[in-house]
């Protein structure tokens, strides 16, 4: 894990309450999560919005199947 | 869609709400939702209390209150209306419209001219600008325009992305031609593409009530509905906000020559917290000098929202001194405008929840 990502990682966690407590860090699958809802994607846009200044939508949140793969979505 | 309109003077706002308090915590916790999963999203997005009408009253009861309290205050304009001009998405019928109804209530001259605006949460600053054009350059001595809606009659129970957010209330403003008044300047927009993401997809022409049976469904996150519903896609009405309010803002304070040291206060459609403070924090302007509360009072009021902001929030002090606002309403359509424009003196009823019948 680089140090980038690592960094990308634990910002998003202290921004999206449904990661703060990922079982299996970059690798938990958030549909496993019980707060991966309508409200925890809101949050990662913002998170995205705020922290990169990039807009996503619903969709490409909702098609990454682990935590690994939204640290990339905002890579 | 840029407008200039001269010599135009808001005279006077009024607001009736639903009589019936609905909780957001105490509604969950009825329907068996789990405490801390409620309480999340309450602290999050800012859902705590809301005014809902009661069985029986629809938006033009409601806006039909606020104008009765509204002209009785402000008899001077009030024998000059020319026009009526109603904004909503839930009138009584499918015909006729509001506005018409609206004017047989009251007991207007047959030289009043009546109309409907199907708009939502953009509405009210639409039917500013009908109203000002009116009176700037189509002959009207004085408009009445009211502005409401019912819907959280729209939504479904089981829909909890989009059923607790709306309260329900009717407002009433009074625009008048005033030579001595200065200009407004508005910035219109819609984003027809995108016009899905906020939709009651059956009950029109295109998919009558009747002509197949509506059969609910679930979403990915168990949120049920069925076409006769109003459903939202949250994520991108998020986008659409954080993309082309900041933006009509900046336009429209550029289009008067304001910079934010120039405004006494912006004053958005009150979403919710969570859509209002993104917004807020994108457009730069300080968090003092835009109300965000009223939505946790009264929930999303639609077209009404931008009126009680007003009375609510700037009230007291437009009791003292004209204040320099720019207020931007956004949402079905996608559609969204933005107004600038000088306040005071004006007349403002104070807000009241319309009693249930007997």
């Amino acid at each position: 894990m680089s140090l980038a990502e690592e960094q990308r990682w634990q910002a998003l966690q202290a921004d999206v309450d449904a990661l703060a407590a990922a079982p299996a860090g970059m690798d938990t699958v958030l549909a496993g999560l019980p707060q991966w809802d309508s409200l925890a994607v809101l949050l990662v846009l913002t998170h995205a919005e705020q922290a990169y200044g990039r807009t996503l939508t619903g969709a490409q949140v909702r098609a990454c199947r682990t935590a690994r793969d939204l640290v990339a979505l905002l890579s | 869609m840029q407008t200039i309109l001269p010599a135009v003077r808001l005279a006077g706002l009024a607001v009736t709400t639903g009589p019936l308090v609905r909780d957001f915590l105490a509604d969950g916790l009825a329907a068996g939702q789990d405490a801390g999963a409620l309480e999340r999203t309450a602290r999050t997005v800012g859902l705590r209390r809301r005014l809902v009408a009661a069985p029986g009253q629809t938006a033009l009861d409601l806006c039909a209150d606020a104008a009765t309290r509204l002209l009785a205050a402000c008899p001077e304009p009030a024998a000059q209306v020319d026009a009526v001009i109603f904004v909503t998405q839930t009138p009584d019928h499918a015909q006729p419209n509001n506005a018409c109804l609206l004017h047989g209530r009251l007991g207007l001259a047959r030289t009043v001219a009546a109309y409907d605006v199907s708009l939502g949460c953009s509405g009210w600053v639409y039917a500013l600008q009908q109203a000002a054009l009116l009176c700037a350059h189509g002959g009207a001595r004085a408009v009445l325009l009211c502005a409401g809606d019912t819907l959280s009659r729209t939504t479904n129970p089981r829909d909890r992305a989009t059923d607790p957010l709306f309260g329900d209330a009717g407002s009433a403003t009074l625009v008048v031609r005033d030579p001595a008044a200065g200009a407004w300047h508005f910035v219109l927009g819609t984003d027809g593409a995108r016009a899905r993401v906020i939709e009651v997809p059956g009950g029109g022409a295109r998919s009558p009530r009747g002509a197949e049976p509506w059969v609910e469904h679930a979403d990915a996150d168990g949120n049920v509905r069925h076409p006769g519903d109003l459903h939202m896609d949250g994520a991108e009405v998020f986008n659409f906000s954080l993309r082309e309010v900041p933006a009509a803002i900046a336009e429209v304070m550029a289009l008067a020559r304001w910079s934010e040291p120039d405004v006494d206060a912006l004053v958005l459609h009150q979403a919710n917290r969570f859509v209002l403070s993104a917004v807020g924090r994108k457009g730069g302007f300080p968090a003092a000098k835009t109300p965000m509360d009223l939505v946790e009072r009264f929930g999303n009021q639609s077209s009404a929202s931008i009126p009680c902001a007003l009375v609510e929030a700037l009230g007291p002090e437009l009791g003292r001194r004209p204040l320099r606002v720019v207020a931007c309403g956004f949402g079905v359509g996608l559609s969204w405008g933005a107004v600038a424009l000088t306040l005071g003196p004006v007349t403002l009823v104070p807000t009241a929840p319309l009693p249930p019948a007997p």
